[in-house]
């Protein structure tokens, strides 16, 4: 199967040394995608305050769906309700959704996130507000940015200046444009003064794990049945497990994801042997 | 007589869910509808944009509101508004949930039960207006228009409220600057002649910010100014005992012992003048006092404002040096302090000095841009108002002979009113305005409402002091009305409703004028309804209502005669600008900036600093629902070592205790502020069960405070409340 790896049209470039930590972003997006109270489609990430009174330093980032070239989220959904849309960007229909959760395990990013008081969760992700797109507005985050920190426009043009910025300011960043190469490559770059952990980012492998998880979503379409019935198993299994609040959730999200990369080979390797056994039946 | 389609009892049921539910239901009646259709504003699904106004803080942004089906369902900022240029800060997206909050007062209340039960029985506007103006009429009748006491926070409508004062005769007034920044004010009165200049970061390469914590308190247009002067490479110190979102931009952050502020100037002034680094031609042009300034700050030497600040003393000289190598293009921010003692007006006068010295007059300050009321703009005609000859209660000017009448002393005004001296008033109007929780004391603002016979408040909720009123006058919020047109340098703005208010609620304009004609004040409000003022207003600049609803601004023509004014006249006694002010050594207070011992806490008590977040405005946002999805939960800052003597950890609850009052508040445990000081946001802590989402979250830093007057501004000095506090 090929990937799907092509860069979108549309990007951000985010940079932190300008983030003030407002959250200007995160309301503007709750109001434009009419978000509940309970859950978010954008955050901030952040080192804390780190160092000693009064040596201190403190860093910031807005974090959302990095829109990825080869978006594992997509590879993992069985049900067609993460799409990759002809400008690149990670749509979802809830109408389609069954509520899996498979993209939160699947999202190196951690992105995708529902309200788990909810009896039938849907996933709150970032869309780029598709509707501002189309009457030529800037998305909700970038366009209301006070220090003008989030910068939305071509993602070529993002992507050019974000190494612009790099290389001219070696002082003030370090010589990282995260989102680049990240799970493949995405549609969203950051510049930080500091490196990307400390602020709180997922470090992820420089190849999408979407290839792996197509060979699970895609290749058994024969036993879509079988296999949703095991997802169900999962899914209880997991609820059960999960019952805790949307941030204990996330937390333990991060652990499951890392978990989820070190065992995705194994599980592939276990689930391709399922499929070749109900292929010879 | 309603007009509304959903009853306050829907919109509870819709509490907690999403911000669209909240939207959802509302129509517009016929009337906005078809005048914002006709205005070209909407189309015939009530669908379009509309430019007004912000009003979640003071800055007054433009913003941009998009209607769908007669519902505001986003905020924009307005890229031709020089405050907003096409940014919102999180206040002001937020605005709609504060229209469409489920705790809004939809029609007039009327009190039932003992005063701060919150037991109020719904009126129409006829009952509450009669027995408002029966109310106002017996207490001037009886004890004189002086028993009256008006207050009421900067405003757009604020003209409109002064005018009701003033027509019905009252001395006394209270606004919130004494509780703000009247040091300030009156500090750049006494250099300037003016209140407070306008900054320009365009050309700034060296800032001084002295408390100003921009990227927190955001001003929108501002922040983004500091954001680019930096990314120009622009230097930016700043002052603050705490490591806030601004310090951790700075080049240098330097965390100043509260109160000490004025020492460090001090020694930047004695460096800058001592090492002759200041600008010769602009001080001796444009200055007056050189050597009286010379002369005095001769002892502050930056070793000696090292002991006082407990910062290095090789650090102040730095400071001093590269901020007088900026020559014009330095700018020490002359709107603010890192903590507001007794000496902060010798610390306004002390950072102006400071500016004058470097010669930024033009470069990097300039003069304020326009006025509120609007120069270029027209009135309704009106009567001139009674003479008002009792003396005022906040001790203006025969006890605070420096501060302007418009500004006040608020805290002096509410003691005034406890007390009974010198005489006792008997009822208060408060307007747009929280006192239970802005002053300081607030046990004391609620004896001293006790002692009143009558209290009416306008707001859009039942805040905490519309919860000890005698009525409650539902005003529309800043979404669903006209407020008079604002004019911001040779533009003209306007605030216009772009949907319908909800309920019963009604205009500042609208309340004022009816109740000024239930006072028989009527020739006072000329005007038969909000458009018909503001086409007054317009009437002679020649543009209509509909051009600049459509446009929401207008650009008014330039002065005729052509001479570009002055800028280096300044509207002194001596015309320049006074380093040695007459006036002030003719009251008998320092002629020029000069050192005053603060307080300082003692036996293990800590300086209680407050501050603004980015997520709330003063005691008007906390109960906004997106607002508190985003803001941090509020807790007391305590230093890691500070902590640990208390035997405190994270997230232990403690008693905080003053003079005057006691709170228990949760601990933030962190680095992030010296080890004798602590910290709380204050706007939290509502007593008001009126607010549903605000209410029990978090602490009142206003039981804490201690009432202390500075003498020469009337500012009060909010941080020289001393507390301890106590793991429990």
């Amino acid at each position: 199967m090929s990937t799907q790896a092509t860069p979108g049209k549309y990007g951000f470039l985010i940079d932190v040394t300008h983030c003030i930590d407002c959250r200007a972003c995160n309301v503007a997006c709750s109001v434009e995608n009419n978000v509940s109270m309970d859950s978010t489609r954008i955050w901030m990430n952040g080192t804390g305050v780190v160092g000693e009174f009064p040596e201190l330093s403190s860093s910031t980032a807005p974090f959302h769906c990095m829109h990825c070239n080869d978006p594992s989220c997509v590879s993992a959904c069985t049900v067609g309700a993460l799409t990759r849309d002809h400008d690149g960007i990670v749509q979802y229909d809830d109408d389609r959704c069954i509520g899996c959760r498979y993209c939160i395990y699947a999202c190196p990013f951690q992105v995708p996130n529902m309200d788990l008081d909810e009896k039938m969760p849907l996933i709150v992700k970032c869309d780029m507000c598709g509707d501002r797109l189309q009457e030529g507005e800037q998305p909700a985050c970038a366009a209301t940015c006070p220090p003008g920190a989030i910068q939305f426009g071509r993602r070529e043009d993002m992507l050019a200046k974000a190494h612009q910025l790099i290389t001219d300011h070696p002082d003030k960043f370090i010589q990282h444009v995260y989102g680049e190469h990240e799970n493949g490559g995405t549609s969203t770059f950051y510049v930080s003064p500091v490196p990307f952990e400390e602020l709180g980012f997922p470090m992820t492998s420089s190849t999408s794990s979407a290839y792996l998880n197509r060979l699970v979503t895609h290749g058994t379409p024969a036993v879509f049945g079988a296999a949703a019935i095991s997802l169900s198993g999962i899914y209880l299994t997991i609820k059960n497990v999960k019952e805790e609040s949307a941030e204990e959730a996330r937390i333990a999200a991060q652990t499951a994801v890392v978990q989820a990369a070190e065992g995705a080979a194994a599980e592939t390797a276990a689930i391709e042997a399922e499929e070749s056994t109900s292929e010879e039946a | 007589m309603t007009n509304f389609t959903v009853s306050r009892r829907d919109f509870l049921k819709m509490s907690g869910a999403t911000v669209g539910a909240l939207v959802v239901g509302q129509m517009l009646p016929i009337s906005l509808a078809k005048a914002a259709q006709e205005a070209g504003l909407l189309d015939e699904n009530m669908t379009g944009h509309i430019s007004t106004m912000c009003e979640m803080c003071v800055w007054r942004c433009g913003l941009i509101a998009k209607i769908v089906e007669g519902k505001v369902v986003k905020l924009d900022g307005n890229p031709d508004h020089p405050h907003s240029r096409g940014k919102l800060c999180p206040r002001g997206q937020s605005g709609l949930m504060n229209t469409y909050d489920p705790d809004r007062v939809l029609t007039p209340l009327i009190r039932v039960g003992k005063r701060g039960e919150g037991k109020f029985r719904p009126a129409s506007w006829d009952e509450a207006l009669d027995l408002v103006a029966s109310k106002m009429q017996g207490i001037k009748e009886k004890y004189g228009p002086e028993a009256m006491v008006f207050s009421s926070t900067h405003n757009l409508s604020q003209v409109q409220f002064e005018n009701l004062l003033n027509a019905y005769g009252s001395p006394n007034y209270g606004t919130q600057r004494s509780l703000c920044f009247n040091a300030m004010i009156v500090g750049n009165l006494m250099t300037y002649g003016m209140e407070e200049p306008a900054r320009d970061y365009s050309d700034a390469e060296y800032i001084i910010l002295t408390g100003r914590n921009l990227m927190e308190a955001v001003s929108t247009s501002e922040t983004g100014d500091l954001t680019m002067a930096m990314d120009r490479g622009a230097k930016m110190v700043y002052l603050d005992p705490r490591f806030t979102k601004t310090a951790a931009k700075a080049d240098l952050w330097l965390p100043i012992k509260p109160g000490t502020d004025l020492a460090f100037h001090l020694a930047l002034l004695h460096v800058i003048i001592k090492e002759k680094l200041y600008d010769r031609a602009f001080v001796n042009a444009n200055t007056v006092g050189f050597e009286q300034l010379e002369t005095t700050v001769a002892p502050y030497t930056p070793d000696w404002a090292a002991g006082i600040t407990e910062l290095k003393a090789t650090d102040i000289e730095t400071v001093a040096r590269d901020f007088a190598a900026a020559g014009s293009k330095a700018l020490a921010h002359n709107g603010w302090r890192t903590s507001n003692f007794e000496n902060s007006f010798q610390t306004a006068r002390a950072i102006a000095s400071l500016n004058a010295l470097v010669g930024n007059w033009g470069t990097t300050m300039l003069p304020a841009s326009g006025g509120h009321g609007g120069e270029g703009l027209g009135m309704p005609p009106q009567p001139p108002y009674p003479r008002a000859s009792a003396r005022r209660l906040d001790g203006v000017p025969w006890k605070y002979p420096l501060v302007p009448f418009k500004l006040g002393v608020f805290q002096e005004l509410r003691d005034a009113m406890l007390t009974g001296d010198p005489y006792q008033a008997h009822g208060w109007f408060i307007s747009r305005q929280n006192p239970v929780q802005s002053l300081p004391d607030r046990t004391r603002t609620l004896e001293a409402m006790g002692k009143m016979d009558f209290i009416v408040s306008v707001d859009i909720f039942l805040n905490d002091t519309s919860w000890f009123a005698d009525v409650v006058l539902p005003e529309s919020s800043y979404l669903e009305r006209y407020d008079p047109l604002s004019q911001v340098g040779n533009r003209v703005f306007i605030r216009q409703p772009v949907i319908e208010p909800q309920g019963d609620a009604k205009s500042a304009l609208w309340i004022y004028k009816h109740l000024g004609e239930r006072l028989g004040l009527g020739d006072y409000f000329q005007y038969e309804d909000e458009e018909d003022f503001l086409r007054q207003q317009l009437e002679p600049t020649g543009v209509s209502l509909e051009e600049i609803r459509k446009k929401g601004y207008l650009d008014l023509a330039a002065p005729e005669h052509g001479e570009e004014p002055d800028i280096f006249h300044f509207n002194t006694a001596s015309g320049k600008v006074e380093l040695f002010s007459n006036v002030l050594d003719g009251a008998g207070f320092d002629g020029c900036a000069d050192w005053e011992e603060p307080p300082m806490p003692e036996n293990g008590r800590f300086y209680l600093l407050t501050g603004k977040v980015a997520q709330h405005t003063q005691f008007a946002t906390q109960n906004n629902q997106l607002l508190n999805k985003y803001q941090d939960e509020p807790r007391l800052w305590i230093n890691t070592k500070s902590a640990e003597k208390l035997l405190l950890k994270d997230f232990d609850l403690v008693r905080v205790t003053s003079d005057v009052g006691q709170i228990n508040i949760m601990v933030n445990v962190t680095e992030a502020i010296r080890p004798d000081c602590v910290y709380m946001t204050p706007g939290f802590g509502h007593i008001s069960k009126g607010f549903t989402t605000g209410y029990g979250v978090g602490a009142s830093d206003s039981v804490l405070h201690v009432t202390y007057t500075d003498p020469i501004s009337g500012g009060q000095a909010l941080t020289q409340t001393f507390v301890t506090v106590q793991g429990i």
